[in-house]
């Protein structure tokens, strides 16, 4: 390898370098393994009387416990669907016939 | 002229004195160790009068008490910052108990009546920027502004918080990213 293809690689390597870094940055979906469902049961014992529904903070929370209801009826939902899908499946396929008996032993 | 004379020989004699400690090893420099108050007072007010200087031109959002932003910004205290700034519910951790100077606990409101714009930019840029030698990295490398504006707006609102309320806000489920 002569000293420009050298310097050539140097360079390409630095930069690919460089570009990677905005890749190392903390992506919240790094945390999605980890991450934690809200406990949204808790919102039941807070007073709601007291709650200001054009509060922010009152809006985020019930945001987010709606996006939780969603994506666990969503969940409920695709385990049914895949259950009904299965059990037609299993109605329509034919039923495998028992192997006739042999008559004589071995 | 004899009066300059015995000033300029001080203060060769303090410097001289300075480097002599410094180079000694004598200064102590655990954590587990306190600042003299001197060394405190003036390292405090380095820090305090640095950042309100360089913090001074920021512009805060208008926007920034949000749902939107409290969600994202509560998910990422939770993340990188309850760990030394703790959480409602939690009065110490690890990190709390040994770093020095101990970090703030934000879970409890500022006692002094500081303008919260202002504290908005202090916050903004400490959080950006970090702060030498006192475990607060900067964060501005790998985090865009927005991002980080998504943390001040939330510790706006952290000390109002119950650890209930801090647990929903502060959730990162699957339903998060299904939604944008």
């Amino acid at each position: 390898m002569n000293k420009a293809n050298l310097s050539l690689s140097l360079l390409c390597l630095s930069l690919s370098a460089l570009l990677s870094l905005p890749a190392q940055a903390h992506d919240p979906k790094e945390h999605m393994k980890d991450g934690h469902k809200p406990n949204c049961a808790a919102m039941k014992d807070m007073d709601h009387s007291k709650m200001d529904m054009t509060d922010p903070l009152v809006q985020a929370m019930m945001r987010k416990c709606t996006q939780q209801m969603h994506a666990e009826h969503a969940a409920a939902g695709d385990i049914r669907e895949e259950q009904g899908q299965r059990q037609k499946q299993e109605e329509t396929e034919p039923q495998p016939q028992p192997e006739p008996e042999h008559k004589h032993k071995h | 002229m004899d009066k300059l004379k015995c000033l300029l020989a001080t203060v060769f004699i303090a410097l001289i004195a300075g480097l002599a400690f410094i180079y000694s090893g004598f200064y102590p420099m655990g954590a587990d160790v306190p600042h003299n108050p001197l060394s405190y007072w003036a390292l405090e007010t380095l820090r305090e009068r640095s950042i309100a200087r360089a913090a001074a031109e920021i512009r805060v959002p208008a926007d920034l008490n949000q749902a939107e932003r409290l969600l994202a910004g509560g998910a990422d205290y939770n993340d990188m910052c309850a760990g030394c700034h703790l959480q409602p519910g939690k009065q110490q951790s690890d990190f709390s108990l040994g770093l020095y100077p101990v970090p703030p606990n934000l879970t409890q409101a500022e006692t002094d009546e500081e303008d919260a714009t202002a504290e908005a930019r202090i916050r903004f840029w400490i959080i950006k920027h970090g702060i030498k030698a006192s475990g607060m990295p900067a964060w501005g490398p790998s985090h865009d502004d927005d991002r980080i504006w998504n943390m001040v707006a939330f510790l706006q609102r952290l000390p109002e918080l119950s650890p209930e309320q801090y647990q929903i806000l502060t959730a990162r489920a699957e339903s998060d990213t299904e939604q944008h």
